[in-house]
């Protein structure tokens, strides 16, 4: 008991991100769902709290990647508080995108936070467990609250048929998930991943009796991750689901669930394939899944990209845009090697602030034309400069063109890719972007090319300002990026891989 | 001051920029008089680095600032200038100063005009100066996109199109030229240019001289460099067959912004090629030099013949930038001394020349609204200043003794005649059909527009304005001075070149 209680301050990120949630409930209830914004409000000041007590985290963890596991299932290390970072950065700006969409009602909208917040709560379990049972669960509340978000708009038809087929998808998938958990659980007899990597009951024992069950689960577990972060073949829901959404929950979707994705995936392969102490045998087979990414990378960008370049919706093209993007880490991740892991997490922490600034400015434009119609926005372009010059510089940086943090890095996926042996993956990203470039521009051309046509836009103040911000740190990264890749190294070698 | 001289060029006009967007964009005079200063510093400060600090003994480059820039990727922000790029940077300085009094007659969304101009400058004159890969890369992306936008939002009726071919077309080039730096940085451990050509003609074949020990580059290796590299800025120059986004590109850019890329832009895929492939891979480019001068010679001889069938004045004057970009691939390919120099002046003999000859088209587009070259006729009745200064651009662009393009041209065919390799001799001889195409189409096309008899439609025009002169006559009067006094270019370059071509020629 005494040990239980001297653990409780290493979660206290969760703990507090959990007497948050209570507390936008019950004030919730008790303003009767009458001004929602002053829970909006409350939620973005808990985050705040939150924000400030994983910094202490950060630096009380210390830059030797020091590690402290508690309840025998939580890991406390840089790498999961990189992602609780990047999952609170996200909420506060989806939950400023809430309070700023000015054709969300003003009123009984309490649980839109909530739910965001639950969503959060599971990221932050997801990232940071060995634990496969608990991160199922932290997958399972992050799902739960997304299928509710993505049909917040229950009177739309859009909104509940997206909902509708993420449910549909999401059980699927986690149905998939859950059994090659079991598949793992009964050969290993664990459901701890540094048990299953180490150990007598080993994987690596497994999979020398028979190959074939440990394939079988292992390609089962990476579906279920395939699909949180929406990877070919198990992309089908993200366009129908990104459009119908209301445009905040896209953004979380597109930003925030997919690094948790990814998170939980790379803590997944590291600890069962590639951690110190691992097998010999078993981290040979983590090369071998190394290609099966690889080659997953490739069909997805190829395909995402190719399919945003007929979209005329923008939420359309920008979940196709997603899916691509998600190819291009995938290419870090199939190095299974600690500079292709870091500059994975470096492109998720570029696209955190193009993407964002994207889907703000889709927010932006949702409100003054009605619509998320790439021809909607022709001739706007001179008319919020402040919108729509920082939507270039996100169009160019989600191309990958310098000066801007996209274009860092996709060169240090890029070098790494070269540097271990996927060479050929790095010329087919490069020649990707190219495609890419030519849907990115269609919103550039829509707006500016257009005879420009006069239109009352609603002043939209701090929705611009914080448009221009990300914009403005898009570029400021893409110049000088050492803060960030110091953040991202130290958050992989927390994970005390065997791997350079 | 002095020894930052690159940074204040480079950097002057993003000030200038900066400024811009601070003023409203009714105010169109200060948004004016901003860019004129904010492109005339930049001017006076490379008049001041050509004649005063330039020391014309010296190869390697000079001015340099190299500081830390991105450590952990190994980036620099490293600058210099050499014979080589000293006169492109001051071309370049000209060029868009002219090109804002050139711009005087546009008046859509100034503010936004002249802040793109700037940057463009800023990419160009980086691109110029830089001498670390990363950085030169950076800037080279940089210039896409001003000039999509310049060309996408001024531009003509098919804007839309050109602009966004003209970007896919680049964007591909570089996205190959980058798989072949980061390769180049992977094996040699450097992004530096000079180290990397130091490295290559130190004979590091045998891998001798890496960090890392192993081979670096070996023939195999160096072929690929080549060729992603050769292919990234040939897009750029353009040469045959990657050169069609060039007719759409120029026809509908507003004049201006013609000017520019004609005048700067296709040199930087010649200078790229001179400062950022060749010398790194000089094996390579040895055993393909005869590949690269067949490609000079059909962009000449084709350039032209195509240029003679064009019906649209602009076209025909985008084609002839084809035949005269062709010269310079010629010459470089010979590997002599001459051929190189000849190259060297050609780049710049044709920036003066071809904007020149964008000027030219853009007067009379004014004022009639066409460029059908059988549209017009008897012209030189109503505007006899401008057919002066016409006849004047047309026989520079068409190499008349006495005129700068004749010396360039003569330099690179003699250069490339005295070519070790002698099939150059062959191709000499082939590229002079280019010639003789050359002066047909200009004549043709002077013939159609000033000569015969007056369409009635065209009696009232006026003659030229003192601002078209304005922006004329610095670049015809080079084009005279530099066709008398060639040495006023050639001193600079000398010991650059020379350098260059012991670089290339020297045996692995």
């Amino acid at each position: 008991m005494s040990n239980y209680i001297e653990s409780l301050p290493s979660i206290a990120p969760e703990l507090a991100l959990t007497v948050l949630l209570c507390a936008v409930l019950v004030v919730d209830l008790l303003l009767k769902g009458r001004d929602s914004r002053k829970v909006g409000y409350l939620t973005l000041g808990g985050l705040a709290v939150i924000g400030w007590l994983l910094v202490g985290q950060w630096s009380d963890l210390g830059a030797t990647g020091a590690q402290k596991r508690v309840f025998g299932m939580i890991e406390i290390d840089r790498f999961g508080t990189f992602f609780k970072l990047f999952t609170v950065g996200s909420l506060a700006i989806v939950a400023l995108f809430v309070l700023l969409d000015r054709r969300e009602r003003r009123h009984g909208i309490g649980e839109y936070f909530l739910l965001l917040l639950g969503a959060g709560l599971g990221i932050f379990f997801m990232v940071s467990t060995s634990n496969l049972l608990l991160l199922m669960l932290g997958l399972e509340l992050l799902s739960l609250a997304s299928y509710a978000l993505a049909g917040f708009h229950k009177g739309d038809k859009r909104s509940a048929e997206a909902a509708m087929k993420y449910v549909v998808f999401g059980g699927l998938s986690a149905g998939i998930m859950l059994y090659g958990i079991s598949l793992l659980y009964g050969m290993t007899g664990t459901i701890d991943l540094a048990a299953m990597a180490s150990g007598p009951n080993s994987l690596a024992a497994q999979f020398q009796i028979s190959p074939v069950p440990v394939a079988v689960a292992i390609v089962l577990v990476l579906a279920g991750f395939a699909y949180k972060v929406s990877v070919v073949p198990f992309h089908f829901w993200t366009p129908d689901v990104y459009e119908g959404a209301p445009t905040p929950v896209t953004t979380f979707l597109a930003v925030g669930s997919k690094a948790a994705g990814f998170g939980a995936l790379l803590r997944f392969t590291g600890k069962l394939f590639l951690v110190d102490g691992a097998d010999a045998s078993i981290q040979q087979y983590g090369a071998r899944i190394g290609m099966l990414l690889a080659i997953l990378a490739a069909v997805t960008m190829t395909l995402g990209n190719l399919a945003a370049l007929r979209q005329s919706s923008l939420k359309r093209m920008l979940a196709y845009s997603s899916i691509a993007h998600a190819g291009y880490v995938l290419v870090g991740l199939a190095t299974m090697e600690s500079s292709g892991w870091s500059a994975a997490m470096f492109y998720l922490a570029a696209y955190y602030f193009m993407n964002l600034g994207a889907f703000g400015f889709v927010l932006y434009f949702e409100s003054v034309t009605g619509s998320d119609d790439i021809a909607s926005l022709r001739g706007l372009g001179a008319k919020a400069l402040w919108v729509t010059v920082p939507m270039v510089v996100f169009l160019i940086s989600l191309t990958g063109i310098p000066p801007t943090v996209g274009f860092t890095g996709k060169y240090l996926l890029f070098i790494a890719g070269v540097e271990h042996g996927y060479a050929w993956l790095a010329v087919v990203m490069a020649l990707n972007s190219v495609v890419s470039l030519f849907y990115y521009l269609r919103i550039a051309k829509a707006l500016f090319f257009a005879e420009p046509v006069e239109r009352a836009m609603p002043k939209q103040t701090t929705l611009a300002g914080s448009i221009a911000a990300l914009a403005v740190f898009t570029v400021i990264f893409g110049l000088y990026i050492t803060p960030l890749q110091e953040w991202v190294k130290a958050g992989v070698s927390s994970l005390r891989l065997s791997i350079g | 001051m002095q020894e930052h001289i690159l940074s204040w060029i480079t950097f002057l006009p993003l000030a200038g920029m900066a400024l811009i967007l601070c003023v409203p964009k009714t105010n169109t005079g200060l948004i004016k008089a901003i860019s004129l200063v904010a492109t005339g510093l930049p001017l006076v400060l490379a008049t001041w680095l050509y004649f005063g600090l330039f020391q014309k003994s010296v190869a390697g480059p000079q001015f340099v600032q190299q500081l830390d820039w991105i450590h952990s990727i190994g980036a620099q922000y490293y600058v210099g200038i050499d014979g080589l790029s000293l006169a492109l940077v001051w071309l370049t300085t000209l060029l868009l100063f002219i090109a804002v009094p050139a711009s005087f007659g546009i008046d859509k969304s100034q503010k936004a005009y002249y802040a793109l101009l700037l940057l463009l400058e800023v990419g160009i004159i980086g691109v110029f100066v830089s001498l670390d890969y990363f950085l030169f890369y950076v800037y080279w992306e940089v210039m896409l996109l001003p000039m999509y936008f310049l060309i996408g939002i001024w531009g003509g009726p098919r804007r839309e199109y050109a602009a966004i071919k003209f970007f896919l077309y680049t964007l591909a080039g570089s996205v190959l030229m980058l798989v072949a730096i980061v390769a180049l940085r992977l094996q040699s451990g450097s992004f530096s240019i000079p180290y990397l050509t130091e490295l290559a003609s130190a004979g590091a074949m045998d891998g001798s001289k890496l960090p890392g020990g192993g081979a670096l580059l070996g023939m195999g290796f160096q072929t690929w460099i080549f060729w992603f590299l050769f292919i990234g800025f040939a897009i750029k120059v353009p040469v045959f067959p990657f050169h069609t986004w060039l007719p759409d590109a120029h026809v509908q850019a507003p004049t201006p912004i013609s000017v520019i890329l004609a005048g700067i832009l296709l040199k930087l895929g010649g200078y790229g090629m001179l400062r950022a492939c060749f010398p790194l891979v000089p094996d390579a480019f040895r055993a393909n030099a005869y590949v690269l001068g067949i490609l000079g010679v059909i962009s000449i001889v084709y350039g032209a013949y195509v240029a003679l069938g064009q019906t649209d004045f602009k076209r025909m004057v985008a084609y002839s930038s084809v035949s005269h970009m062709g010269y310079v691939l010629l010459g470089v390919a010979a590997l002599t001394d001459m051929g190189m120099k000849g190259a060297a002046l050609q780049m710049f003999n044709h920036g003066t020349s071809a904007a020149v000859l964008f000027l030219v088209v853009g007067v009379i587009y004014d004022r009639a609204h066409h460029r059908d070259l059988n549209g017009f006729g008897g012209i030189s009745q109503v505007m006899p200043k401008y057919w002066a200064l016409t006849t004047w651009g047309f026989f520079a662009a068409l190499g008349l003794p006495t005129q700068a393009g004749f010396v360039s041209e003569a330099m690179t065919l003699m250069g490339a005649y005295q070519a070790q390799d002698t099939r150059f001799q062959v191709l000499v001889v082939i590229s002079l059909i280019g010639i003789v195409l050359t002066a047909a189409f200009l004549l043709w096309a002077m013939q159609r527009v000033f000569l015969g008899t007056l369409n009635a439609k065209y009696k009232d025009y006026g003659d030229m304005s003192g601002r078209e002169v304005f922006c004329q006559v610095p670049f015809l009067a080079l084009c005279l001075i530099l066709g008398i006094f060639p040495f006023l270019l050639t001193d600079w370059m000398d010991s650059s070149i020379k350098l260059l071509v012991g670089t290339l020629s020297k045996a692995a």
